[in-house]
């Protein structure tokens, strides 16, 4: 068929109209398909909704119940007492801020020092070998962070300063700042990236000095970017279980002094993590648990609105 | 000029000083963190193996040689031979209870013996007396501290030697015993018994950690204290244990307490004991007969109690299985859901929900999916699944119904897919995405459709990028601990044989043999070992994501 | 051949005055739009012809006759609208979001932007070769074999003697006849734009549209296309898109000046140059602006 090409190629020997059965069976296809599609899409949404769903299901009896004012209100957490169980939630909470403001006290600066470096100061070549290294700190699975805090940092924390224990807020807030780290310079680096050139160019070209352009003109037109980033670094660190679990040292205590960063905290993650296990399925502490459980949610929730809109503006700006 | 200049300069190379530094530290972070880890935890794949781990694989494991085991175990006994015997010998001369429960119970048998002779009556009196003194004066004898009433007593038992009444008796026993505590009690300063009694249960108890139960005695209940020191840095721990005593003296009073280390032999100089120090420091190898061992089996062997002895196969099969179940269900979604995103809409408000969902879905803490896979699936979608295939159906046996509402394989599996499902999504969204336009053209001017021109032409030139993302992902789903915790990691368990039981895993196991399990303390390698192996198999993952990527990115430059 | 002579011959003689003026031209083939393209000699035809992309207009009121088995070039300023036109043709633009035509544009007296059309039949026999190379990731077998396999043909034999003949016609055989197997991607740029020439080839296309083919290319490699593109054109309609006036004289028989997404003047190559009818296209080609 193929050799007789040439006299073939006078006319169109295809139809170029659909027949209407051809028409009706495309139409029926594509629309199939496309509801298909978008069902298998959809998945996620309805993920969402009965990860929401569900959760607040199983904490609605604690919330209607009598003991919500002395979760919001109280720093005692005996749930498992058995003549005046208390269910106080902010010594928890704070042990959550501890651990995470320490880790972004260290994270942040290291991590936009980094960045800076990654996207203004490294050859190519070098780039080329310090992200993989990003990539695979942000790869260590987190049991092994907190492996790594509890045999290694702890005691040798506990010999070198002396604390009564290793495991404390310091520990449990560096190894935070660790694994929060390449997602704080990826996005950092990404926004500084995106500011551009000729931003860049114009700073030097005026007489700056690479800090001063740094400092004075990119970091402030990426300033979305970074703040992003040090939310995305707030909501690894708060969301993190195993390595808060195992480091932090599980006493659900408000530190005193306030700054003795020594002493054991216990976070909203490890207390669910660590008492799930002991309640009884419908018990009130089961549904405390699941309470914190939507405080946990709530909070990611809006930092993730947040950080959305914000790296929307850095895709507007990269896109322009 | 060079007033204003010169600070800022300095500023700015301190600025890039710290961007240095940041790096730097970034960096000696990740060799500080992996490095111990993976070099503590390959010892527990490779190690100088002692026979005693050689024969605990072989009864415990059926792995090994057993011929060749058996010789060295004859040769090694035989070393060991000497051990045993000074240790029983020294053991007579401090451990007169023993003894002296020996003398009471040959006491007792003589009676019978004499009964069952048909010796009755006066004989019978008059014998038993003079046993009776015999036995009397060995029991002064082993009370006494003082050497010369020692001797004297013992010699008086001894002159009954040759009365031919107890020849063949169980009193014979009383001669060899006598003798023979004649000449440690000679040798042991008796003064000091208590102490020797005290150091000596330390030298056995080091004893058994090297050598394992000494013949005779009977097999512990524990799997642990059934073997000797199965490693050769094991060894040279307890052999240093064994050579060495240490204790914390208070020097002054007030004053913290002062750890000080002396030496047992020559605690112990001048008894049965002394010549034992030496030899087993000079002869250690022949009483282990170690060996460089590479331990693969550590990856399929199962664990004793406490991961004491044996593997972390189990661990490592529940982890494929939990991660080869969710990505079961994570890729189609996954790939389905970026298709239709990129291919199918344009920017409505569907797709505006829908993306703002999954970047949701990716910010969910992990320990949320945890509760939500406990509240859903194992205690509300399988229960009324197992329920409905049972009760309703009857295509479910009651038992699969009934492990249905417990946590199992398939209950965690398809949470961890979830966790990972919008790291596929964005990933092959992106790799999708980056297929040049030009593809698509080409593809729809060849007259392929929509359908046909992304199977054929968009899917094949995204496939490096989404399985980068998959391979990613993988990692992410093996390695994450919280999920797992209430929906179906055990830390111990048999392995299952059924998606609908719950499994051990690495990441659960590393959590557990940290902190959870108080037997593992003791095993540090093997701690280290099952850490080792989780970030192994994670990091072998990213690698070779890395390297698709970079191979990928420089096929499409057309290197 | 002798068809084709004739028609050229008509083309020369006493109608083609036509041609100076597209609008009778139009009037002609608008009163019959089902008409025989064999008739009129022209395989595309367009009347009218107006493209939105939103509120902007890509191409306006483009009113012209493309004859069968001939080349017509299209110039014209970057950003006139020849491309859009050549892509409507096959209906390329689909992929751009919020497209919106008025007028007719018919394909073998067929409009294209009928709702009922198979567009797949129209893209296999309206073949398109891009401005930039676009081979596929594959082997440069499975790039040339790609069309006949979306038509149904498997056997092996019948894929090689089709990749051979259009490897063959594309004047790439002798170069790469021995690595069939190698990906495209690892030839040199006029290579791979045979390779995307011998691809459309392989579809059995009756008209080639070509998109500043030679655009990314070095002048050997042009002179290869433009070799190639004379030899096809006597068994194929081709529209080649060139913003190269040269080239245009070299390779077509007819020529069409495109500005500002109109239709300035349409005719034979050799009065196009050498006398045109319009200021602005005077202007053009002596190089005044554009």
């Amino acid at each position: 068929m193929h050799s007789s090409r040439p006299q073939e190629a006078a006319g169109f020997n295809r139809p170029l109209l659909l027949s209407p059965g051809q028409d009706l069976r495309g139409y029926v296809f594509d629309r199939l398909g496309r509801s298909f599609l978008f069902f298998i899409t959809f998945l996620s949404v309805v993920a969402v909704l009965l990860i929401f769903f569900f959760i607040i299901r199983e904490a609605s009896g604690f919330l209607a119940g009598p003991y919500v004012k002395q979760f919001f209100s109280s720093t005692h957490w005996y749930p498992e007492s058995r003549e005046h169980p208390e269910y106080g939630v902010l010594a928890i909470l704070g042990g959550s801020a501890y651990v995470t403001l320490v880790a972004m006290l260290v994270a942040v600066p290291v991590g936009l020092f980094s960045a800076v470096w990654l996207s203004d100061v490294a050859s190519f070549r070098v780039r080329q070998i310090i992200k993989p290294v990003i990539e695979i700190l942000a790869a260590i699975p987190s049991v092994a962070f907190g492996f790594f805090a509890v045999l290694v940092l702890a005691p040798w924390m506990q010999t070198r300063f002396g604390f009564d224990t290793g495991t404390n807020i310091l520990n449990a807030g560096v190894i935070l700042a660790v694994m929060a780290l390449p997602t704080i310079i990826s996005v950092a680096e990404d926004s500084m990236s995106a500011v551009g050139m000729e931003i860049r160019e114009a700073a030097y070209g005026l007489g700056s000095t690479r800090a001063e352009a740094m400092i004075r003109v990119v970091i402030p037109a990426a300033h979305s970017g970074i703040i992003a980033a040090v939310i995305l670094g707030v909501m690894r660190a708060v969301g993190e279980t195993m390595v808060v679990w195992m480091a932090s040292g599980n006493a659900t205590q408000i530190p005193s002094p306030w700054w003795d960063l020594s002493k054991s905290v216990r976070t909203m993650t490890a207390t669910i993590a660590g008492d799930m296990g002991e309640t009884v399925q419908g018990s009130v502490h089961y549904q405390a648990l699941f309470s914190i459980g939507i405080l946990l949610l709530v909070f990611t929730f809006g930092l993730n609105l947040i950080s959305e809109h914000l790296l929307a503006r850095v895709r507007r700006k990269k896109e322009a | 000029m060079k007033f204003r200049i010169f600070p800022r300069e300095f500023r700015d190379k301190c600025f890039t000083a710290s961007c240095m530094f940041s790096v730097c530290l970034m960096v000696f972070i990740l060799v500080v963190v992996l490095f111990p880890m993976m070099a503590r935890g390959l010892k527990a794949v490779f190690f100088q193996g002692t026979n005693e781990f050689r024969e605990m694989q072989l009864v415990v494991f059926g792995h090994g040689d057993a011929e060749r085991i058996q010789r060295e175990n004859g040769e090694i006994e035989e070393a060991r031979a000497f051990v045993y015997e000074a240790a029983n010998r020294f053991r007579r001369g401090i451990d007169t209870e023993h003894l002296a429960d020996e003398v009471r119970g040959a006491y007792r048998d003589y009676g019978s013996y004499l009964r069952a002779a048909g010796i009755s009556g006066e004989r019978y009196s008059a014998q038993r007396a003079r046993a009776k003194d015999l036995r009397d004066a060995l029991l002064d004898a082993f009370e006494s501290r003082d050497k010369e009433y020692v001797q004297s007593r013992l010699q008086c038992v001894l002159q009954s030697r040759a009365d031919p009444d107890f020849g063949g008796t169980p009193i014979e026993a009383y001669f060899e015993t006598a003798e023979s505590y004649s000449r440690i009690a000679a040798s042991v300063d008796l003064s000091r018994r208590e102490q020797y009694a005290e150091a000596f249960g330390e030298v056995r108890e080091a004893l058994h950690k090297l050598f394992g139960p000494g013949p005779g005695e009977p097999a512990p209940a524990l799997t642990m204290d059934q073997y000797g020191a199965t490693r050769w840095d094991a060894v040279e721990r307890e052999l240093h244990r064994l050579l060495w005593s240490e204790d914390w003296v208070e020097t002054e009073p007030g004053r913290p307490m002062v750890k000080e280390t002396r030496a047992r032999r020559e605690f112990f100089a001048g008894t049965e004991l002394e010549p034992v120090f030496d030899y087993v420091e000079t002869n250690l190898e022949k009483l282990f007969q170690p060996r460089f061992t590479f331990y693969w089996r550590y990856f399929m062997d199962g664990s004793t109690d406490g991961h004491y002895f044996g593997g972390c196969g189990p661990e490592i099969l529940g982890t494929l299985a939990l991660t080869f179940f969710s990505m079961l269900f994570a890729i189609p979604l996954g790939i389905i859901s970026a298709a239709f995103l990129v291919e199918c809409t344009g920017d409505n408000i569907a797709v505006r929900v829908i993306r703002t969902c999954i970047n949701t879905l990716a910010g969910v803490p992990s320990i949320v999916f945890g509760l939500f896979g406990m509240a859903f699936f194992v205690l509300f979608l399988f229960p009324v699944i197992g329920e409905f295939g049972h009760g309703t159906l009857g295509i479910f046996s009651a038992e699969a119904a009934d492990k249905l509402t417990k946590p199992n394989i398939l209950a965690a599996s398809l949470t961890l897919g979830l966790l990972v499902l919008p790291v596929i999504i964005r990933a092959s969204e992106e790799a999708i995405r980056a297929v040049p336009i030009n593809y698509k053209e080409a593809a729809l001017a060849l007259g392929a459709g929509q359908f046909r021109s992304f199977m054929t032409v968009i899917l094949p030139a995204a496939a490096p990028g989404i399985f980068t993302g998959i391979i990613l992902s993988l990692s992410r789903a093996a390695g994450e601990t919280a999920p797992i915790l209430f929906t179906g990691a055990i830390a111990f368990g048999p392995v299952p044989d059924s998606i609908l039981e719950p499994t051990r895993a690495l990441s659960y196991g590393s959590y557990d043999i940290a902190v959870g399990d108080r037997l593992a303390m003791l095993v540090p390698h093997k701690q280290y070992g099952m850490v080792m192996t989780l970030v192994a198999l994670v990091l072998t993952l990213n690698i070779i994501a890395i390297w698709i990527r970079s191979r990928s990115s420089r096929k499409l430059r057309g290197l | 051949m002798t068809e084709y002579q004739s028609q050229e011959l008509s083309l020369d003689g006493a109608d083609a005055s036509f041609l100076r003026r597209p609008a009778r031209a139009v009037e002609n083939a608008a009163r019959d739009t089902t008409a025989e393209s064999g008739e009129a000699g022209s395989v595309i035809r367009s009347k009218d012809f107006t493209l939105f992309y939103g509120k902007t207009i890509g191409v306006k009121d483009i009113t012209m006759d493309i004859y069968a088995r001939t080349v017509t070039a299209i110039i014209g300023p970057s950003g006139c609208g020849k491309s859009t036109f050549l892509r409507s043709i096959n209906r390329m633009n689909d992929l751009i979001p919020n497209i919106r035509t008025e007028g007719f544009l018919t394909v073998n007296g067929q409009n294209v932007y009928d709702k009922r059309v198979n567009l797949v039949n129209l893209r296999q026999q309206v073949g398109m070769v891009f401005q930039k190379p676009n081979p596929f990731a594959k082997s440069i077998y499975d790039n040339v074999a790609y069309g006949p396999r979306l038509q149904g043909v498997h056997s092996r034999s019948e894929l090689d003697s089709i990749v051979e003949e259009c490897l063959h016609s594309a004047f790439l055989w002798d170069e790469v006849k021995d690595d069939l197997r190698k990906s495209a991607l690892a030839l040199s740029g006029g290579q791979q734009q045979r390779l995307c020439i011998a691809r459309a080839l392989a579809t059995q296309p009756r008209a080639l549209l070509m998109d500043e083919p030679c655009s990314a290319l070095d002048p050997i490699a042009t002179a290869r296309i433009e070799e190639l593109i004379a030899q096809l054109r006597n068994r194929y309609t081709i529209v080649i898109v060139t913003h190269n006036m040269q080239q245009a004289a070299r390779v077509s028989e007819h020529t069409a000046f495109f500005c500002l997404g109109e239709l300035i003047e349409y005719d034979l190559t050799s009065r196009f140059f050498t006398n045109p009818s319009n200021k602005q296209t005077e202007d053009y080609i002596t190089g005044r602006f554009g």
